[in-house]
């Protein structure tokens, strides 16, 4: 389950330099330096002359094997997407093979590149509805999504803590959820509760509180079209009184009451962002990242949906005199909350800084809590 | 944030040793750990001998920081952690550590003592508890001893870790 090289410049004892340990592989570094050109050239041989489908498969393994020690090496990982292409290679054992790279390379951007490349394959394969090949083990496509999803977070999750402001982890990660996971309220929410400990645990790394962030701004471009199909449901259902179906009704309902749930949950989330990062801010003094990430997360509450309803509602109203009382007293509903979030953030944020100011001892901390007043009246003041 | 070895060690005269030691590689590469681990003991041990009786210091090495504490009878304890991890919680749990051990472990074993002869085998459990600092102390606002003490931030220039 893991890889590495082993710092052995030379060959003491003769014998094999490949080492098994507890499910970890290792590699003496002295072969490197001379198996890794012979396979690199064996390989252009192959793909050159097209042997590969032969199926030498101890060579083959040995080049798998040697390929996690030069993850860059782009040619190989084409190789390997030929093969998956003609059917002799099953993806998931590419994805096992990246996961393995990953573990002694966890930046190497063709790694990622080549995953979601992968995924890709395994998506569009999974919306055929013939396919029982390839070991897919005839689970259901929703379920085999989800396992593909939780599996990639773990991959990510190990990735990014191997190395510090690991972003192309990150980066994969929001991928997923875009491609994979669909952006949907659940699993946004459960990636927000999964990652806070994360987070907690390395208050610097801004790559980590950058994905919270993504979150965030997507659970709110959620609640906003969410609503808005809503609005539009309603009032198209005024219109043609006599065209309403059951099914549409249950489906406005049912949008209905996940829109007032979002709406619900929404400030909530936000707020309780801002006060995780109070809370790390104070445990923890002096880490910029936690400073910014209050800035974003303060910034992005006021352009949440509780604002721009405010406009929406309006237009709504006047464009629509017979919205239905259901639309309307869900919109007067936000407009209540609104005020209260707007005005309730910055004070909070006023008291908090002057609290640290007042007790904190690190010259950094200092810094950083002046620079966030500046901002907040400079942000406050437009 | 990672704390990663915690030693108790006796600076004797003329030379420093090592008397009992916990260590936390998990979350290096699997090759890399025996290695790192050897690194940590040394390095340890040159910094204890590098600083005076009754002195408290953080010594940065590369990505980690090394947290010294000397009490004045000569038992001294190095946590190694890396940046992120509050240098007060360090501070706290060295003396927490080195009271606890002074009390179990006689005066009279520590010069001549190592981990072999060593009877204390608290060292491993501190240094899980005290990964996750909020868990471990919350009160990690107690300052004021804190306040007396001189926090030294210094970086190594000489050849100490060839060894990596």
């Amino acid at each position: 389950d893991e890889i590495g090289l082993i710092p052995c410049p030379e060959a003491r004892y003769n014998r094999s330099p490949i080492v098994l340990v507890e499910n970890k592989l290792g590699v003496e570094s002295w072969c490197v330096k001379f198996l890794l050109p012979y396979v690199h050239n064996k390989l252009l041989l192959y793909r050159q002359r097209k042997q590969w489908l032969n199926k030498d498969d101890q060579l083959f393994s040995l080049q798998c094997f040697l390929q996690m020690l030069n993850p860059d090496f782009t040619t190989a990982w084409n190789v390997r997407k030929e093969l998956i292409l003609s059917g002799t290679l099953n993806p998931l054992k590419d994805l096992h093979l990246g996961k393995l790279a990953l573990t002694k390379f966890p930046k190497s951007p063709e790694t990622w590149i080549h995953r979601r490349w992968v995924l890709q394959q395994l998506i569009q394969e999974n919306s055929l509805p013939s396919l029982v090949t390839k070991g897919n083990l005839g689970a259901a496509p929703v379920e085999r999504i989800h396992r593909l999803v939780q599996e990639e977070m773990n991959v990510c999750s190990e990735a990014a803590g191997r190395y510090p402001s690991n972003y192309n982890a990150w980066s994969h990660r929001i991928w997923v959820l875009q491609h994979l996971g669909k952006l949907t309220v659940k699993v946004l929410l459960d990636e927000l509760s999964s990652t806070k400990y994360w987070v907690s645990m390395h208050v610097s790394d801004h790559s980590g509180f950058h994905y919270r962030q993504f979150l965030l701004k997507s659970l709110i471009g959620r609640t906003v079209t969410d609503t808005s199909v809503l609005v539009q449901n309603q009032m198209i259902n005024e219109q043609n009184p006599n065209l309403q179906k059951e099914e549409e009704e249950e489906s406005a309902g049912a949008e209905a009451a996940c829109a007032e749930e979002q709406s619900v949950d929404l400030p909530r989330h936000l707020e309780e962002e801002l006060e995780l990062c109070t809370e790390l801010i104070d445990t923890y003094p002096g880490h910029e990242t936690l400073w910014c990430h209050s800035d974003e997360t303060l910034n992005n509450s006021h352009h949440s949906p509780a604002t721009s309803h405010m406009a929406q509602a309006m237009d709504v109203d006047g464009l629509n005199e017979s919205s239905s009382k259901q639309g309307y007293t869900q919109e007067t509903k936000r407009l209540k909350r609104a005020p209260m979030q707007d005005s309730l953030g910055p004070e909070l944020e006023y008291r908090f800084i002057d609290k640290v100011l007042s007790t904190c001892r690190d010259v950094d901390q200092a810094r950083f809590a002046t620079a966030y007043r500046k901002w907040l009246v400079t942000f406050l003041g437009q | 944030m990672r704390l990663y070895s915690l030693s108790v060690l006796y600076k004797g005269d003329p030379k420093v040793h090592l008397l009992k030691a916990a260590y936390d590689v998990s979350t290096f590469n699997f090759f890399q750990r025996s290695s790192v681990q050897e690194f940590m003991t040394f390095t340890s041990q040159l910094i204890v001998e590098r600083s005076e009786l009754g002195s408290r210091a953080s010594v940065k090495e590369q990505d980690y920081l090394c947290h010294v504490y000397v009490r004045n009878d000569g038992l001294a304890g190095v946590v190694i952690a890396d940046n992120e991890y509050p240098q007060r919680v360090c501070f706290t749990l060295l003396d927490k550590v080195l009271d606890e051990f002074s009390r179990q472990v006689s005066k009279v074993d520590w010069p001549s003592g190592s981990p072999a002869t060593i009877s204390y085998a608290a060292l491993d459990g501190y240094l899980s508890k005290y990964q996750n600092p909020r868990d471990a102390d919350p009160m990690t606002r107690v300052q004021a001893e804190l306040d007396e003490t001189k926090i030294i931030l210094a970086r190594k220039q000489n050849s100490c870790c060839e060894i990596m």
